[in-house]
């Protein structure tokens, strides 16, 4: 680094005494953004500092909002997390660790039946054994409760029926495990067993004895939860199409396998506040919940969230469990602590649906994708969880980034009495986005174009609308496309390989935080609040309810803190664990943490530096706009000598008023339509990402073993590199997981047959491709620094691309997941028995010779590229909605202009005649229309 | 169930003396002769860093090094480690110096939710200690019992290349910026005094 600021004037700045110590007085400090006294990172650190406000790094969407409060302290580099520490000592504590003194045990009695009444429960002979301290029943809570408002259907334990084998009845504590243990077979329940469902398309039909009853709102006598119906753009344009794929696929489920098992910790303290510690992603949902089941205020529960031994979304829901231990530590008057063994977090789930999706696509003469039909059949289990919201997203989610001429989805979610289903990682969007992306890749192979430019010349633009009314903003799909097709040497692979090795690519495109919070109260109540206080020690601690689950999310919080006060990020402290002191977070899912928990924390430093910057205008004399806050010193920006240090500063602000503190809070702004459905999906960014996975496919058994993957995903801008490049890894490895090994099987009697890590196949090292990952930054405008999601997005392509590289290894494509050897094999034995063959050696490869129309979409993508560059600088900031590539005028309403453009959330009757398999929902009656319910 | 007569599902087992050196310190607690050694020190060693994941050998969290050797407490009644030296992840670091394999899992992202940690700490040392220079290969057959569901193992590996470079005395730790001792100055340089004569 050359000069820096000089404090003298004139002065060497490089002068050393014969000792080696630099010359006292003249010494030079470092430049703005350097990250401190520390001489080893300034060189670098010039480069993050945005070219606005000094540095030398170009933004790649213009001016960014938050470039003035960039100072290149930490925003952009490799960031060790703050928690590490604990975590690789063992001091962290998660939910069994929690310890308190007298703490007694608490186990379940759970259902051995899938579906029954329960007649009676007696405990008496559980409660005479020595060393029982407490014995609950269904009759001990009678408050229902559910992760969202509309489906509240859980309770603490079986009230009147259990609906899955392994759902709660009762629950004890005694002094040790082993009491415990012997008090639950002690409980003597008497059932009257129901006819159970466990094939999801049965769920479609009319039954006795519903798994829920939604009295007015119950359709028919069915077990379909949910059931939706979408319908944008013109219908016709999918009439004589130039291809169109029809594939009709299965999706098993899949559990999150996070390895810290459930723990809950209750404890009612000597002020008759309920203490819970739990190891939870979203804190407040559980608060909200327990509070009502419990019937206490909220403001009498104390929810402390432990560390989290991951989540993925299996740790999202309020849990019936931490309900049981809240009521047996009522009951005892002591602390009760529950900790699942793994067949207990099998059954409790929450993993990603069973699904049966069918997708019906189309492309026209000029290969523009006329139309997407998507039927979605998900099973749900037993109970709502986040399903109504998973029901929408297996649609919703798939309307980008693609330009569409129609999208059509049926979807419909199913009670089973099975483990209940919820949200995972990628929630909803995960099987929709791989049934799509190897139909976009057959059809690419009917159009005889190359699959990539396929995508290339149908992408939405930035700053665009999608055909269901998403605003895009930032839009990193092309970047990611020509990143993960110059990395691995795409156009000398691809249906160039030999047998058994191929090659594939996907798309994926997610949410950055869901614009309507899950309390469902839009737009009025911040969805993140950050606290920060400092006090006399210069030290800062910043107040977050953000549940970090190993993401970084504190990590992250602390970094923009430390960037705005351009301070060490040693001397940020962030406390997240408890409800009493950290402001309302709604929690760590939907992708939402860093976008709008860090928006949040940059808004209330802004605020503190305002403070500060004020006292040293009090002091210096200088107006803030002409003072520059940073390496822990404020001074005059023309003349760097002129300054304070920032304690100087802040003791100066903190006269006659003590502590500094600052709150700042983040709401998504209001966007979207208005049809049913309409805030699905919304959010206030999206990230987009695109793989190329390698496979080699051993002909002779069906084995896949994925080789190397090139992920490049579109996170708007790395807050921390390393951790966004751990998501994009850890996402590979879960999404492999799906697609080759992993599935939850229930064998011909509805049991789940392998509720263990042992069988239920969870990739190992040996397992894991070596994966490239390709960070892409769009620089969001409303981001954090730029930033969007980088946590549950870069899942979805790794399916699609896997998929793909098999049928471009053995030209068979298999669509049901998971891809396991035997029905590969059993592909691959058929299209042996279809072709003649005696040698699977002999199997034809699919091989590529480019129509015209190649070229044709070589210069539509040359195009878009430009178009997308001015849109990105927002040099172009024409309206821009889906649409437009067919020719329609974004400034007038499409239903003017094209005949037969609609927005629909119902089928007409028409349309009932022709409807999927989910469709089929919709020839049932709700109850209100039958002139039944209550 | 109902009318059966009821059986007592685990019979009561005596409690012994149970001694070992844990970390370093030898410790004698009052144990059931049954107790599995997982439990012991959870519960009565005070090793609440010995994670339980799964109970059945398949995941690893609870790896700790008995006489050297990485073992899974889950699966080791504590009677078979009595008399033993056994090292969890409470016993890596050097007082308040982490050792090198904690600070490459942290500076490298070796470690995310953090739960499986204690377990690929464990099995990661034991490689070290024998084979200071292993291949990639060497280090996933290594860990290939431990499962981790956030990193994809693949920083897990490098974090464990980095700390063998350390242990081969190749290089030094990584990120100094991140060591475990603060910034002493944490308001900032000293203020300059003003140059004689400078104008404000």
């Amino acid at each position: 680094m050359s000069g820096g600021y000089k404090q003298q004037p004139g002065g060497g700045g490089n002068e050393t005494r014969k000792d080696g110590k630099r010359v006292a007085g003249k010494q030079s400090f470092s430049p703005p953004g350097s990250g401190g006294s520390k001489p080893e990172m300034s060189p670098r650190d010039l480069d993050f500092i945005p070219e606005t406000v000094g540095g030398k790094e170009k933004q790649p969407a213009g001016s960014h909002i938050h470039d003035r409060a960039r100072t290149g302290t930490t925003v952009g580099k490799r960031t060790t997390l703050v928690d590490a520490n604990a975590k690789v000592t063992g001091q962290a504590w998660y939910g069994d660790d929690v310890r308190l003194p007298n703490a007694i045990i608490g186990r379940i009695v759970r259902s051995p039946h899938h579906y029954a009444k329960v007649k009676s429960v007696d405990t008496s002979k559980a409660e005479k054994l020595p060393g029982v301290l407490a014995v609950a029943t269904g009759d001990d809570a009678p408050n229902s409760f559910g992760v969202l408002p509309v489906t509240k259907d859980e309770h603490a334990m079986a009230v009147e029926k259990v609906r899955h084998v392994g759902d709660l009845v009762a629950c004890v504590a005694a002094i040790d495990e082993a009491t415990a243990r012997e008090a639950v077979s002690l409980i003597e329940v008497e059932y009257e067993v129901l006819d159970s469902i466990h094939d999801m398309k049965k769920g479609l039909e009319d039954v006795d004895e519903p798994i829920h009853w939604r009295g007015k709102y119950h359709v028919g006598t069915t077990n379909v939860q949910k059931r939706v119906f979408q319908e944008f753009g013109d219908r016709s344009m999918v009439e004589n199409p130039n291809a169109s794929y029809h594939g009709k696929w299965k999706f098993m489920g899949v559990n999150h396998g996070f390895t810290e098992p459930h723990a809950v910790v209750a404890h009612w303290d000597s002020n008759g506040r309920l203490q819970l510690y739990t190891p939870q992603q979203v804190p407040h949902y559980a608060h909200r919940a327990l509070a009502t089941v419990l019937d206490v205020p909220m403001h009498q529960v104390n929810v402390i969230r432990t560390f989290v031994g991951g989540g993925f979304g299996g740790k999202s829901d309020p849990f019936p469990h931490e309900m049981c231990a809240a009521i047996l530590s009522r009951k005892s008057g002591r602390p009760v602590r529950i900790t699942f063994d793994r067949e207990e977090v099998f059954w409790v789930n929450r993993g990603r649906h069973p699904s049966h999706i069918e997708v019906q696509m189309y492309a026209d003469e000029e290969a523009r994708i006329s139309g997407f039909d998507i039927d979605a059949l998900i099973d749900g289990g037993g109970f709502a969880s986040f399903g109504h919201v998973t029901s929408y997203y297996n649609g919703v989610l798939a309307t980008a980034p693609y330009e569409l001429g129609s999208f059509h989805y049926t979807g419909a979610r199913v009670w089973t009495n099975k483990p209940a289903s919820g949200a995972m990682r990628g929630h909803g969007a995960v099987n929709t986005r791989c049934a799509v992306e190897v139909g976009l890749d057959d059809m690419s192979e009917q159009l005889q174009v190359d699959p990539i430019d396929l995508r290339l010349a149908n992408l939405l633009p930035p700053h665009s609308r999608t055909i269901s009314g998403f605003r895009i903003t930032s839009n990193g799909m092309r970047q990611a496309l020509q990143r993960v097709r110059e990395g691995s040497d795409w156009d000398n692979k691809f249906r160039k390989l030999p047998l058994g090795k191929g090659i594939g690519i996907g798309c994926g495109f997610f949410i950055s935080g869901s614009g309507l919070p899950i309390h469902w109260d839009p737009n009025k109540f911040p969805h993140a609040t950050v606290h920060i206080q400092i006090d006399m020690d210069g030290g800062v601690t910043v107040h977050t309810g953000a549940a970090d689950i190993g993401q970084g999310s504190t990590t992250a919080v602390a970094q923009v803190v430390a960037e705005v006060l351009a301070l060490p990020i040693e001397m940020i402290h962030v406390r997240s664990h408890e409800s009493d002191t950290s402001p309302v977070d709604l929690g760590s899912y939907s992708s939402r943490v860093t976008f709008m928990n860090a928006n949040a924390a940059i808004r209330a430093a802004l605020e503190i530096k305002e403070k500060i910057l004020n006292a040293a205008w009090d002091a210096l004399g200088y107006h803030p706009d002409t003072l520059v806050l940073n390496d822990r010193r404020i001074y005059y920006k023309h003349d760097p000598a002129i300054g304070m240090s920032y304690l100087q500063a802040l003791h100066k602000a903190q006269e006659d008023k003590g502590a500094l503190i600052a709150s700042g809070a983040y709401r998504s702004p209001p966007m979207g339509g208005v049809h049913k459905g309409a805030a699905a999906g919304l959010a206030p960014a999206y990230s987009f990402s695109a793989y190329v996975a390698e496979v080699d496919v051993d002909i002779e058994t069906g084995l896949i073993k994925c080789t190397d993957v090139w992920a490049a995903h579109d996170c708007g801008k790395a807050l921390n590199p390393m951790a966004v490049e751990g998501q994009i890894i850890g996402s590979c490895h879960m999404g492999l997981g799906q697609v080759l090994s992993e599935q939850m099987v229930y064998g011909r009697t509805g049991h789940l047959q392998n509720p263990n890590l042992l069988e239920y196949k969870i990739p190992s090292v040996h397992e894991m491709p070596n994966v490239t990952p390709i960070i892409i930054e769009s620089c969001d405008p409303e981001g954090p620094f730029g930033a969007k999601e980088a946590g549950e997005g870069p899942l979805l392509p790794i399916l699609p691309a896997v998929v793909n590289a098999v049928y471009d290894a053995i030209g068979i494509r298999v669509n049901d997941l998971p891809l396991t050897p035997d029905k590969v094999w059993a592909a691959i034995a058929k299209k042996m028995k279809l072709e003649g063959i005696d040698d699977p050696a002999d199997l034809p490869v699919p091989r590529l010779d480019f129509s015209e129309l190649q070229s044709k979409l070589v210069a539509r993508a040359a195009e878009h590229e430009t178009r997308d560059k001015r849109r990105q600088k927002s040099e172009d900031t024409d309206a821009y909605v889906n649409g437009v590539l067919f020719g329609f005028d974004p400034n007038v309403p499409l239903e003017d202009q094209v005949e037969g453009w609609m927005s629909s959330d119902k089928p007409t009757p028409e349309q009932l005649a022709e409807l999927g398999l989910a469709g089929t929902a919709w020839l049932k009656e709700e109850q209100r229309n039958m002139g039944g319910g209550n | 169930m109902v009318g059966e007569e009821h059986v007592s599902m685990i019979p009561a087992a005596p409690s012994e003396v149970w001694s070992a050196e844990v970390n370093g310190q030898s410790q004698e607690v009052l144990a059931p002769s049954n107790a599995i050694l997982l439990d012991v020190l959870r519960d009565k060693a005070g090793c609440l860093g010995v994670k339980r994941g799964c109970d059945m050998g398949t995941c690893g969290c609870c790896t700790v090094l008995i006489d050297g050797e990485p073992r899974l407490s889950c699966l080791t009644m504590a009677q078979d480690a009595s008399g033993c030296e056994i090292t969890t992840v409470e016993g890596l670091a050097d007082g308040a110096h982490l050792a090198p394999i904690q600070q490459c899992f942290a500076d490298h992202g070796g470690s995310q939710c953090g739960f499986c940690t204690p377990g690929f700490l464990i099995t990661s040392q034991a490689l070290l200690t024998k084979n200071p220079n292993p291949s990639d290969k060497e280090i996933a057959c290594a860990i290939e019992g431990n499962l981790c569901r956030c990193t994809g193992y693949q920083q897990i590996i490098e974090s464990i290349q980095a700390a063998a470079s350390i242990h081969r005395g190749e290089s030094e730790l990584a990120n100094p910026a991140s060591d475990a001792h603060p910034d002493p100055h944490p308001s900032g340089p000293e203020e300059p005094t003003m140059p004689p004569g400078h104008a404000r």
